[in-house]
């Protein structure tokens, strides 16, 4: 049980940074997910609190010892490896016991502590095949299921889930949620699955291009997006994003017109709303041809140009509109969120 | 493999069998000669009159009364005491490839996981003590050998064959060691393992066809060296290839030619039994594709 502190982790490989002044306390028995697009840094950062990487700056601390200095068998993590890592020379079996025997955990328990393993991630028919007969999903079970056979003081996940198919991924994600709400492990877990990161997260952390963008709760980095990478990353559909100016309180862009931003300042401003919180409507701030419309199953998705870009819309599953036929939508300023152009920040309303 | 073969058509197949066969004998014929005539007395083996006789032992049944005769096997490994040589071929061999693998697989463990440019000036340095000729080592340590009293023993030359094969095997491990992945070393260590007993309960095992390939070249080195055992081993010392070549070189006395190809015979066998032991090891470890997870 321990809590992890970053102090301005930093890693670059020549000029090339890989992630940037990282700074972040985590709660012991915290569930932290990682979330970003390919390359932001994700698995380097996880990399470098294992003890596989080296910091360029900064101090990591794990409870409260610096372990900088450590090597990883030191550190008590444990890890599931995005390209899994398992022993091929080993059974399945063997591979999710090694981890007990080489931390001389009292050899009477291992079998029982193997099986509870295998049993949580249905591996329990393939314990006595090598890794190279078995497929990718099982392979990642192997790898998740020889990080949780022991207690470590924190897990770190990189992708556990992605060669996973729909279902077992949905009854693995509620297994590790309630192993962490079992065990109470302070855990890492990255994923670029948002999904992934809403349902299991207590706080989440939005990383580009080895920043991070921004950290908090799945529904206050969901309802207040930081700025507008994160605005752009978060939901299905993400948040729409138009382009415009504000002028005493209306923000007008091509085919939108949004009145009652009273006290925000004149000039370039970028409005971003979610598509489930406008709706389609008689005559509405946007107005403009349908571009195209995708039925979804148990709603379907309208999209319009406004503002300088594709604005998606929900509508009921029995809407229906020919492509070109004129539509509205009313997005009151209620919903809608404000972002510098310049800097992509979020402006507060009724502030500055 | 079968699909593909079974697609050729009969005639290429037949001519492809028939280039085997044929590549089979050419290749096997001067072993079998020698196997052949190991059990003939000289005058057979070497017949002026007709080499057919060599086949029949006309001679050997005058001489000793038999188509085949022990003669010449009895002459070497008893009179001649060749089991000394073998027993200190063994000695030499075992001690060459142990040591060379013991510091290849270690060094070549390190080097490939090296990220430090030295390690690529390490094996280039290698390589080039591995081009040049053996001799040239050699003749460089006679003198002092013989000033420190170290010429004539054992050990002497086993460090020198050592010397001579570690840039070899130091390469060769280095390249097997730059297959394996390097999450195995680290979910190893992540698991709990020091860097050597990832090394040791991880690397090694996968490692395993490429150390015994590396220790095969090893031990072919060691056991057919001639020049530098030639040179260096007093003659009651003495390895196999030389003392063969000792037999040979004494001709004035009947029958020692026989040692010798009796001797080439009991050399040769060994390296059969241990290629068909090691042969599923060895092309596992040349497609080094194998070694991966
Ligand atoms: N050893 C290295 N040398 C140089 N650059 C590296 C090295 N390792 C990683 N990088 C770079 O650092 C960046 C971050 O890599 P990282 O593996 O952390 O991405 P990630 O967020 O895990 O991505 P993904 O979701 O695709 O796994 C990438 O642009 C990558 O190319
Ligand atoms: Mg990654």
């Amino acid at each position: 049980m321990a809590e992890i502190h970053l102090r301005n982790v930093s890693k670059r490989w020549g000029s090339f940074v890989g992630v940037k002044s990282f700074d972040l306390e985590i709660a012991d028995a915290e569930f932290l997910v990682l979330l970003g697009p390919s390359g932001c840094g994700k698995t380097t950062t996880m990399r470098m609190i294992a003890g596989l990487e080296d910091l360029t700056e900064g101090e990591i601390r794990i409870g409260d010892k610096v372990v900088n200095d450590l090597t990883p068998k030191d550190r008590d993590v444990a890890m599931v490896f995005q390209s899994y890592g398992l022993y091929p020379t080993m059974t399945v079996y063997e591979n999710i016991r090694f981890p007990l025997k080489v931390r001389k955990v009292p050899q009477v328990q291992h079998d029982e502590m193997v099986m509870r393993a295998a049993e949580m991630v249905e591996l329990t028919d393939f314990l006595h095949r090598k890794p190279a007969a078995l497929s990718g999903g099982q392979r990642q079970r192997v790898a998740l299921a020889r990080a949780i056979v022991r207690k470590p003081t924190v897990f770190l996940m990189d992708e556990p889930l992605s060669n996973l198919d729909a279902k077992l991924r949905v009854s693995t994600r509620a297994q590790i949620k309630n192993l962490h709400h079992e065990l109470r492990t302070t855990t890492i877990y990255v994923t670029h699955d948002q999904i992934e990161a809403m349902t299991l997260a207590d706080r989440v952390v939005v990383m580009n291009k080895g920043e991070v963008q921004q950290v908090g709760t799945p529904i206050d980095i969901y309802d207040n997006p930081a700025n507008t990478f994160v605005a752009g990353f978060i939901g299905s559909p993400a948040m729409n994003l138009m382009e415009g100016t504000m002028t005493g309180g209306v923000f007008e862009g091509r085919n939108v017109r949004i009145p009652g931003f009273d006290g925000v300042r004149d000039g370039a401003v970028i409005v971003g709303f979610r598509a489930e919180d406008a709706a389609l409507a008689e005559t509405g701030e946007i107005a403009a041809p349908v571009y195209s419309m995708e039925l979804l199953g148990d709603s379907s998705m309208a999209t319009v140009q406004a503002g300088g870009t594709l604005v998606a819309i929900k509508a009921a599953k029995d809407f229906s509109a020919e492509i070109g036929a004129p539509v509205a939508a009313s997005v009151p300023a209620a919903i809608c969120h404000l972002f510098d152009p310049a800097t992509g920040l979020r402006i507060a309303k009724g502030a500055a | 493999m079968s699909i593909a073969a079974n697609r050729r058509s009969p005639l290429l197949q037949t001519f492809l069998g028939a280039f085997l066969i044929l590549w089979l004998m050419v290749a096997a014929f001067p072993f079998l000669w020698t196997l052949w005539g190991s059990f003939k007395v000289e005058g057979d083996f070497f017949s002026k009159a007709d080499w057919s006789n060599a086949i029949f032992g006309t001679l050997t049944e005058v001489e000793t009364g038999a188509p085949f005769t022990l003669d010449g096997y009895y002459g070497a490994w008893v009179q001649e005491e060749f089991w000394r040589a073998a027993l200190n071929t063994l000695i030499v061999v075992v001690s060459v490839v142990v040591i060379s693998l013991t510091f290849g697989t270690l060094g070549g463990y390190a080097l490939s996981r090296s990220p430090y440019r030295y390690a690529f000036w390490l094996l280039i340095i290698a390589l080039m003590f591995r081009a040049m000729p053996p001799i040239t080592l050699v003749s460089g340590y006679l003198l002092p050998f013989f000033q420190w009293n170290l010429w004539g023993h054992l050990p002497t030359t086993i460090i020198v064959l050592v010397a001579i094969n570690q840039p070899f095997t130091l390469w060769m491990l280095t390249a097997f060691f730059r297959n394996i992945p390097k999450d195995l070393d680290e979910s190893a260590m992540v698991d709990g393992c020091s860097q050597f007993q990832a090394f040791r309960h991880v690397i090694i095992p996968v490692m395993w066809p490429g150390v015994i390939t590396t220790g095969l070249f090893s031990f072919l080195l060691a056991y057919n060296d001639f020049a530098v055992t030639a040179m260096l081993l007093s003659k009651e010392n003495q390895t196999m290839v030389p003392k063969i070549a000792s037999f040979l070189g004494t001709t004035q006395t009947k029958g020692n030619v026989m040692f010798a190809v009796a001797s080439v015979v009991s050399v040769t066998a060994p390296l059969f039994v241990l290629v068909l032991f090691f042969q599923r090891q060895i092309v596992s470890g040349l497609t080094a594709g194998a070694v991966k997870g």
